[in-house]
């Protein structure tokens, strides 16, 4: 491509973008921006909740479905882990490109509805689980603490470390006061239990066995201790490197905002 | 077959609204809206009615009357929808895309939005209706089967049926959208390309499940295919962006003052 060809498109490109400025003064060009801004929210949206769905029910939704697999040791750990691995992607592309520091608050929050409307259904109407066994948990708080984080620093590497942080250690606190009644000790048979695992044993789950109860494990079985703490700060930790990396996963997809050529 | 037509259209009163998109009119998104909402419904309403009391035993007389008939008719219906209108879209593709007027351009623009739409609200049924029937199914039946009826829903229609939508709106978009004819869009194609695989999936799924997990646990690594194939929708982003900065310079052209209609 000779210069003069090069300062040819610089100047068409030049034109089309005082053009794309002169829009924004254009009420016409803003009712149709607002319009189409207004449809990809919506479709984005919608689809987030498919993928959202799909990724953590795949991936920790036995510990949000259950209110007796929410335990101290693995729920706090593989809940927020999770989630980051799916917000993340979408942060670098909504924040890169078009800087709305919105995925975390959107995507834990289209989890939160999307989960009740399918425990409803699901669950309560379809297989007739108490709503009071089978509720989702909440994580909409960390979003927004999590996306707070960038408007603040508007770093994604140093929100991925406060942020990020903060999302893996806040998982049991946010929801503690759904849960404290399930975590009651009762005594059954001269068995010492929660009231979440009675309801467990009440209601049999027929292909998750309970040797499949993964909750609890190794030696740390009691009412208190500070296995809870322990274990969020271990998540943090897991929070801000998952985060890290699933940013630099997103990184690499939005570059492949390309077109290659057609092989037919 | 390839057709060849230049589409003008002059600047009347008609032509601002195919600009604007029409949303208010726009019977594709709403007559195709609502069908894909009554088919998820009519599915739903089955799943509940038929699902214990005819569907827990694949080998018995009543699931081969109720439910395998549904599983041939999905695979069917969706099979020839997809095959016929593929097909139809190809052989009717436009090849010169300089004949495409800067309105028509923005006009299927606003058709493509109108797609996406369907197939968003398409996604968000099998999200909030269907995955997790599957999850709540397995843990009141004793006996798994060749096929169930949530499998019957979920893996051989509200899945493939994404599918049956996404490859021909592909197709659409690349024949009929001048910024994408002959060439494509990789994050369209990932799109496309990871929703299709999970239905391959699927076979690794059944097979892992009657060889080695009986089990079903929902986070167990067997499930992992679905979740890496469903990442796929990450690409939903940079694929908003081409989209986005297509219309914008399309609608700052076309409705900048003085300008003319081609």
């Amino acid at each position: 491509m000779s210069e003069t060809q090069t300062a040819e498109i610089t100047e068409v490109e030049a034109k089309a973008r005082l053009l794309d400025l002169k829009s924004l003064d254009n009420p016409k060009a803003m009712k149709l921006y607002r319009r189409f801004d207004g449809i990809i929210i919506l479709v984005l949206f919608l689809f987030i909740v498919l993928g959202i769905q799909i990724h953590f029910t795949l991936t920790a939704g036995d510990w949000d479905y259950w209110i007796d697999w929410r335990d101290r040791r693995w729920w706090p750990l593989v809940a927020p882990f999770s989630l980051l691995l799916f917000i993340a992607p979408f942060q670098y592309g909504l924040w890169a490109r078009v800087r709305l520091p919105v995925a975390g608050t959107a995507v834990t929050l289209l989890l939160c509805l999307v989960s009740w409307v399918s425990r409803y259904f699901n669950f309560y109407e379809f297989t007739h689980f108490p709503m009071s066994f089978v509720f989702p948990s909440t994580y909409i708080a960390l979003g927004i603490l999590l996306d707070c984080a960038l408007v603040v620093t508007r770093s994604l590497l140093v929100s991925s470390v406060i942020g990020g942080g903060l999302f893996g250690a806040l998982v049991y606190p946010l929801n503690w006061a759904f849960m404290a009644p399930y975590k009651v000790p009762v005594e059954l048979n001269g068995m010492l239990m929660s009231v979440a695992d009675l309801m467990g044993y009440q209601y049999v789950r027929t292909t998750t066995p309970e040797y499949l109860r993964i909750i609890e494990e190794s030696t740390l079985r009691t009412f208190g201790g500070s296995v809870t703490p322990l274990t969020a700060v271990f998540s943090g930790l897991c929070g801000m490197v998952i985060y890290m990396i699933f940013l630099w996963v997103g990184s690499r997809v939005n570059a492949m905002e390309k077109f290659t050529k057609r092989i037919v | 077959m390839a057709t060849e037509h230049a589409q003008s259209i002059a600047l009347d009163s008609s032509t601002d609204s195919k600009v604007e998109g029409h949303f208010k009119r726009n019977r594709f998104v709403y007559g195709f809206g609502a069908l894909v909402i009554a088919i998820g419904a009519t599915l739903r309403i089955y799943l509940d009615t038929m699902g214990f009391s005819v569907g827990t035993d694949f080998y018995s007389d009543e699931f081969q009357v109720y439910w395998m008939p549904v599983l041939y008719g999905e695979l069917i219906l969706l099979g020839s929808f997809t095959v016929i209108l593929s097909t139809y879209l190809w052989l009717t593709r436009e090849t010169d895309a300089s004949t495409i007027s800067k309105e028509l351009e923005l006009t299927r623009y606003w058709k493509m939005l109108s797609i996406f739409s369907v197939m968003a609200i398409w996604g968000g049924l099998i999200g909030a209706n269907a995955i997790e029937s599957d999850a709540a199914w397995h843990q009141v039946t004793i006996r798994d089967t060749d096929f169930t009826p949530t499998h019957i829903i979920i893996f051989y229609f509200a899945l493939p049926a994404l599918t049956a939508m996404l490859v021909p709106a592909f197709i659409w978009v690349h024949t009929r959208v001048p910024a994408y004819m002959n060439k494509i869009s990789i994050p369209f194609l990932a799109v496309v390309c990871g929703i299709l695989m999970i239905m391959p999936n699927y076979g690794f799924n059944e097979w892992g499940h009657t060889f080695f997990y009986a089990e079903e646990l929902f986070a167990a690594p067997i499930h992992y295919g679905f979740v890496f194939l469903g990442w796929s929708l990450f690409f939903l982003i940079p694929l908003a962006m081409q989209i986005i900065s297509h219309m914008a310079r399309l609608i700052s052209e076309t409705t900048a003052e003085g300008y003319q209609a081609s």
